[in-house]
């Protein structure tokens, strides 16, 4: 069951891929592509890879090193997407707020290349020990991918949670989705690339990746599909006379020039 | 070198998925009570934040002080500044929510005064952060120069907006923020 090529394995390839594929679809139908251009791009992209992959895998004819080969430039070209994913969240939180749009960017911009920098450290001190270039290229480049969007979307939640910003749905519901899958991911690819359980273990990690993906995508489907609840009328908001009074007692005293 | 670097990342999972857990509760807190939040506000002296934070007042008594009892006095200086800092920075957060709340009013004016809130707690909220990364360094290093000026300033533009706020939505009750 927990084995490669396993009904459950060939499940958790393919049904991810193709709802994200309809999820592309869906955006693209309510013109939604244009609002979130960059994560209907990943999106499709995703469902593009996966035909192209799940495939090449299953052929007898297509070598090992040819599927590691198309599989490891394609994990180029999603990084790059990734990246553009997590930018555009980034701008669609701070911007929404003056004060914060400029801070937003510098946040990204210096933690991106901070993160940078660390995930090739990291990447140097892999272990290589797999017969195939591929597969252990492959390791290293999803284990300092994952290290970069994990630590963007930890500096984007804590950030957040930090400053008390207001998330639009959509948004909240595509930064949710890449922040689970991305520190499950990582965690999942600290252990293989760098070797520190069984082989026999592999599979069990390769399929929790699987399974973080699918469960990532039916949050991106629940967000972007399911219309947000009407917020509910708010009461005025009256703030309590006596705390007031003593705060503007003081800031006065202090504004007078 | 390896299990150091395995301890980072999973260190690094761990703590963004406790962000996402934070996130995701203060979201549901805030649906649930965007009232009541005012009362959360505590009352500043801010005289005498004013007066901790005043470098004449360091020079001077650098000049009085041996060199051992100054950092002593600064040390406990900086702590009372500390607590100031956090103090403001929790009321901005309070009036960020309050104001984010008072954004889905009908009236167009209380909507920009809570827009003009929201970003100067903001703003706040950004000063309050990087004053209490200087205020920390200077903890270990009592030497060293903090600047709060620019906090006290955001904190009197906010003060009027709140105010102008609490005017729009209660216009018979003479608030006074």
């Amino acid at each position: 069951m927990f084995q490669a090529h396993s009904f459950l394995w060939h499940y958790l390839w393919v049904a991810p891929n193709v709802l994200l594929g309809v999820l592309a679809g869906v955006l693209w139908k309510r013109k939604l592509h244009k609002e979130f251009r960059s994560f209907f791009l990943f999106a499709w992209f995703e469902f593009v890879q996966w035909l192209v992959l799940y495939p090449m895998d299953l052929l007898p004819r297509i070598s090992a090193a040819t599927f590691w080969t198309t599989y490891w430039v394609s994990e180029i070209l999603e990084s790059v997407l990734f990246f553009l994913v997590v930018s555009d969240v980034f701008v669609s939180l701070f911007s929404q707020y003056e004060a914060l749009a400029r801070f937003g960017k510098l946040l990204i911009r210096w933690g991106g290349a901070l993160l940078i920098v660390t995930a090739a450290g990291i990447a140097a001190y892999a272990p290589a020990q797999n017969r195939y270039w591929g597969i252990q290229a492959n390791n290293i480049l999803e284990e300092a991918i994952y290290v970069v969007v994990s630590g963007l979307m930890l500096l984007l939640f804590a950030s957040a949670a930090y400053f008390r910003l207001a998330w639009q749905h959509k948004v909240y519901g595509i930064a949710l989705g890449l922040g689970f899958s991305a520190c499950i991911h990582l965690a999942a690819w600290a252990i293989s690339a760098n070797r520190i359980l069984p082989g026999s273990t592999h599979n069990i990690i390769d399929l929790i990746d699987m399974a973080t993906s699918h469960v990532a995508v039916l949050i991106w489907f629940y967000y972007l599909l399911i219309p947000e609840k009407a917020p509910a009328k708010q009461p005025s908001v009256s703030l309590p006379e006596n705390n007031l009074a003593v705060w503007n007692r003081e800031l006065e005293r202090f504004l007078q020039p | 070198m390896i299990l150091v670097i395995i301890i980072i990342l999973f260190f690094t999972a761990a703590a963004t998925m406790a962000a996402i857990v934070g996130v995701a509760t203060l979201r549901r807190l805030r649906a649930k009570r965007n009232a009541g939040h005012a009362a959360e506000i505590e009352a500043i002296d801010i005289e005498a934040f004013r007066n901790l934070a005043n470098p004449v007042e360091e020079t001077y008594l650098h000049d009085r002080l041996t060199s051992v009892e100054f950092r002593t006095v600064r040390r406990a200086r900086l702590r009372a500044v500390a607590a100031y800092v956090q103090a403001a920075g929790r009321n901005a957060a309070v009036l960020i929510v309050v104001g984010e709340s008072a954004m889905a009013s009908a009236d167009p004016q209380t909507v920009e005064a809570a827009r003009q809130l929201v970003n100067q707690a903001l703003m706040l909220r950004r000063n309050a952060f990087f004053v209490l990364l200087r205020v920390y360094v200077a903890l270990v290093w009592p030497n060293a120069r903090i600047a709060a000026i620019p906090i006290l300033d955001a904190y009197g533009e906010m003060s009027g907006s709140a105010m102008l706020l609490g005017r729009l939505q209660n216009p018979t009750v003479p608030v006074r923020l």
